[in-house]
């Protein structure tokens, strides 16, 4: 993976958001945009955790349920629920999540591995655990969140 | 991406338009629609592509492109007769040279002894045509010696033949060698063309070159430049004339203006010892009223016309100074009669940079290259100015907005100002179809000498402009059509002289504007359809069902069906019984239309018929079970809501409907898609008769019908992947996403769950 190349003690700048009761970040460079919950276009013949489509600006974009995606059941998305757009390879793709928590810096060696208590689905998608005042805020790996990237990984 | 690696992009790309014109300017040839600058421009696009290729190093391409430029040269300077023998060889060996172009890029290889017995046939050619003159004049230097051994040899072997005409003009030139020989040095006289400026080059480099070979001594003319206010910046007006002391020939002379060849008027006479230059005592005058800068700039041996010319411009006008040399004067002193000749040519020298943006609009002149993406990007961004406009205007209508307000007369025309903007931006994208009809007569030539028939294409509407997305599409299709119709549709040499028809056949491939599509015509003179025949073979394969009664027309269209194939042999070209119905499949699912009629006996036309873009849709848009949704409407029929009576049950859960006496299964979209659990009651939503590709026909049901719209398409697949039953997406006027509907898809995937019959033939279904 391309994070293990960077040399320790270089800072990296992650956003963090709330899932249910968890805390999850990702990647900043990752991120293009965060804007409020609209109403998707439900996609048929589709896995229950994409939401459907929205217009982003005259592109299609899909909306993935993280909560759904990370097993924690379907939320029931309102006003306050957000979008992160984020880039994975060349695509774009729309989270949603509970709630924008903050932006931490931090630098590799606070990133623990998962532990190996986690069920195999939370393996795969948490890269690492990051500690920080008390609070535990798991890495997603975006690159295996899409069906298709999945399936590679299994 | 290095430097040199975008230059020698950029140099391909320049091949691809060199290798179009090239085999444009041959096939006018070819017609004898040619004239002289024809040949010249032949020569000039080899040319180019051995230069740009000698840059790169690409040797093979050099080789042979030197050969094919030489026999070339030989025909432009008329050493060989341009006959339609050598004009079908010089075909030949455009398509060598595109191999050779394309091995270059690395995409494909050349076949090395095609190429060695092409360059070998050119060479032998040129000889041939031209033979006593290398052998002539080799005493006399020249800027190419290599291929003289070649074609001495050739020339000697052909010591025997008659050219007594060809020795004529070489012994002019002789005479002219010995001239030079005596010459103290040249007169060259520079007129440049504005078209020298557009193309970048520079006079001044012209002169610098000349200084190579041998001290140069230049004045400038400038009696041809007219008033400030008339000027325009970017024309020529200059004419320089160089004395050149030095004893190189004339062709080392010209051979610096190779390439600004037809871009500069050119006179080089020799200059005998002792010998004035003419021009000076004219200039003479014109430099004494002359300002100080413009003076100095003449004055240089070596004159920037840029800086003259922006020396003149930045004189302001009131100072008549300034005017004084750019007006013509009106009384030369002891005017030379060179000088007078220079005042004559005058009116030519002005016309003709006003004349020439009219004659020549051609490839390369005031054409933008832009990057396909940004236009793509502009496209983009158009439809959503539209979807916004439509946006608005929703807004304004569910707030009860009169229609008479400024508010809503401003809304009305800003939706006229976009549907023009974005016409004009689909314009932009739109191409003529010469790009894909200039591939053909090569396959046509292939194809042609495989199947051993004489064959002559005839392309119109080569300038018929449709969307980039369906260029790229049609490529395939024509492929095919034409390929069936030579290897199907002519008869053999042969068989044609039996029936009294011209041995060549003739296939016209058209394309023209139709009701708002494009239509692609391919039409041979060959047999036409042997329709008992192909009756006959569809019902020996189990096709059609043999009592049935056909039409002309419909036996026509048999040939589309899966696994037909009419040919007694299975050939190398066509005939493997894959051909029409995969050719149909695909312009069907772009949705188009393919179809054939036939004459027996005069010919067969194939019709193929495509939208103008792939980029927008005309759509159906429907609601079921709460979603909006987009049907294609090239596929559907008709739209009905049903009566109870003509619904009828079949099976435990399956149901079909009446229409006109045949049973057409009903589809339910919002269970076969997912959204709803059971079908609702089919008459109380409205049913849309849909034909699929493969001609199969469904009743899918839908709630309620929003109506008929134009919908701009947005892929799915370019952040997500693809959707079964879902053909792409687009953006309605409420800003949603609406899913546009797969017809074929939905059609499967209701077969998925209850095996269904074989799909049959649309004609036949209808028995």
């Amino acid at each position: 993976m391309i994070d293990q190349t960077t040399a320790v003690g270089e800072r990296r700048e992650l956003i963090s958001f709330r899932v249910g009761q968890q805390e999850y970040c990702v990647d900043i460079m990752a991120v293009r945009e965060i804007r409020g919950w609209s109403p998707a276009t439900s996609l048929p013949q589709s896995p229950n955790y994409m939401r459907g489509v929205i217009n982003l600006r005259g592109a299609v974009l899909p909306i993935m349920d993280l909560s759904s995606r990370l097993g924690l059941g379907s939320a029931e998305p309102t006003v306050r629920h957000v979008i992160i757009v984020v880039k994975v390879q060349e695509r774009m793709m729309g989270l949603l999540v509970d709630a924008v928590s903050d932006i931490l810096s931090i630098t590799d060696d606070l990133v623990q591995p998962t532990p190996d208590v986690a069920c195999d689905r939370v393996r795969s998608f948490v890269r690492g655990i990051i500690s920080l005042e008390g609070r535990m805020i798991s890495e997603i790996s975006l690159d295996r969140l899409l069906p298709e990237r999945e399936a590679l990984a299994a | 991406m290095d430097e040199l690696e975008a230059i020698k992009v950029t140099f391909f790309q320049e091949c691809e338009e060199l290798l179009a014109d090239l085999e444009g300017g041959l096939l006018a040839m070819q017609d004898g629609t040619s004239d002289g600058e024809t040949v010249n421009a032949v020569f000039r696009a080899v040319h180019s592509i051995k230069g740009g290729a000698g840059a790169f190093g690409l040797d093979p391409l050099v080789r042979f492109a030197h050969v094919f430029e030489t026999l070339l040269d030989s025909v432009r300077s008329g050493k060989v007769d341009a006959s339609p023998d050598l004009v079908a060889l010089l075909l030949r060996a455009s398509d060598v040279l595109a191999d050779h172009v394309s091995a270059a890029r690395g995409m494909g290889d050349v076949d090395e002894a095609l190429s060695h017995a092409m360059a070998a046939e050119l060479e032998a050619w040129d000889g041939d045509g031209g033979a006593p003159a290398p052998a002539a004049a080799s005493a006399t230097a020249s800027a190419s010696d290599d291929d003289f051994d070649l074609s001495a040899g050739v020339a000697a072997e052909l010591d025997d033949m008659d050219f007594g005409f060809t020795p004529m003009t070489i012994s002019v030139e002789e005479q002219a060698g010995a001239d030079e020989q005596a010459a103290a040095g040249w007169m060259v006289v520079i007129q440049p063309k504005s078209d020298l400026y557009r193309k970048a080059n520079e006079s001044l480099l012209l002169l610098r070159e000349l200084e190579r070979l041998g001290p140069i001594e230049t004045t400038v003319d400038d009696s041809a430049l007219p008033d400030l206010a008339d000027m325009d910046p970017e024309a020529s007006y200059l004419t320089f004339k160089v004395k050149l002391t030095t004893d190189k020939s004339e062709a080392d002379v010209r051979e610096v203006f190779e390439f600004v060849d037809g871009d500069c008027d050119l006179t080089i006479t020799p200059l005998m010892a002792g010998d004035a230059p003419p021009a000076p005592a004219f200039e003479a005058p014109a430099l004494e009223a002359a300002p100080e800068p413009v003076a100095a700039a003449v004055a240089a041996p070596e004159v920037d016309v840029a800086a003259l010319i922006s020396a003149a411009t930045a004189a302001p006008a009131p100072q008549p100074a300034a005017a004084a040399p750019v007006a013509p004067p009106p009384a030369p002193v002891a005017m030379t009669p060179a000088a007078a000749a220079a005042v004559a040519a005058k009116p030519t020298t002005a016309a003709a940079p006003a004349k020439a943006p009219l004659e020549a609009p051609g490839p390369g002149q005031s054409v933008i290259r832009v990057d396909p993406e940004r236009i793509d990007r502009l496209i983009d961004l158009v439809s959503e100015l539209v979807i916004n406009q439509a946006m608005i205007a929703q807004r304004v209508a569910e707030h009860g907005i009169p229609q008479s307000s400024n508010l809503a007369i401003g809304l009305d025309e800003l939706e006229q100002l976009t549907r023009e903007i974005q016409d004009s931006v689909m314009a932009i994208r739109a191409q003529p179809v010469k790009s894909v009809f200039q591939r053909m007569p090569r396959l046509v030539r292939e194809v042609a000498s495989m199947v051993g028939k004489q064959v002559r294409l005839v392309m119109e509407g080569e300038g018929t402009e449709v969307d980039k997305t369906v260029i790229e599409r049609l490529s395939d299709p024509i492929t095919h059509m034409l390929r069936n119709a030579i290897d199907h549709g002519l008869e053999n040499p042969d068989e044609r002289r039996e029936v009294g028809k011209p041995v060549e056949g003739v296939i016209k491939l058209q394309a023209l504007h139709r009701g708002g599509r494009i239509v692609i015509e391919v039409t041979d003179d060959g047999r036409g359809i042997n329709r008992p025949r192909v009756q006959k073979i569809a019902v020996d394969k189990g096709l059609i069902a043999p009592d049935l009664q056909l039409t002309d027309e419909e036996i026509d269209n048999l040939i589309f069906l899966p696994g037909f194939s009419t040919a007694d042999k299975v050939s190398d070209v066509s005939g493997r019984g894959v051909g029409m119905d995969v050719v149909r499949r695909s312009v069907q699912a772009l949705g188009g239309r393919i179809s054939i009629s036939s004459r027996p006996g005069h010919g067969s036309t194939f019709t193929l018929s495509l939208p103008l873009t792939l980029a927008v849709l005309d759509g159906m848009v429907v609601e079921v079970a709460g979603q909006t949704l987009v049907v294609p409407l090239a596929a559907i029929v008709e739209s009905l809501r049903p009566k109870p009576e003509e619904v009828r049950a079949l099976g435990p859960t399956g149901a079909v409907l009446a229409v006109r006496d045949s049973f057409v299964p009903l589809v339910d979209i919002g269970s076969t898609m997912g959204y709803r659990a059971n079908a609702p009651d089919p008459t109380d939503g409205v049913v849309l008769l849909v034909e699929g590709e493969d001609g199969g026909k469904a009743a899918l049901v839908a709630d309620n019908i929003q109506g008929q719209r134009q919908v701009v398409i947005k892929s799915l697949e370019a952040n997500y992947q693809q959707v079964e039953g879902v053909a792409a997406a687009t953006i309605l006027g409420d800003g949603r996403v609406a899913l546009i509907l797969d017809v074929d898809a939905v059609i499967n995937l209701r077969r998925r769950e209850a095996p269904a019959p074989k799909p049959t033939e649309p004609m036949i279904a209808a028995e």
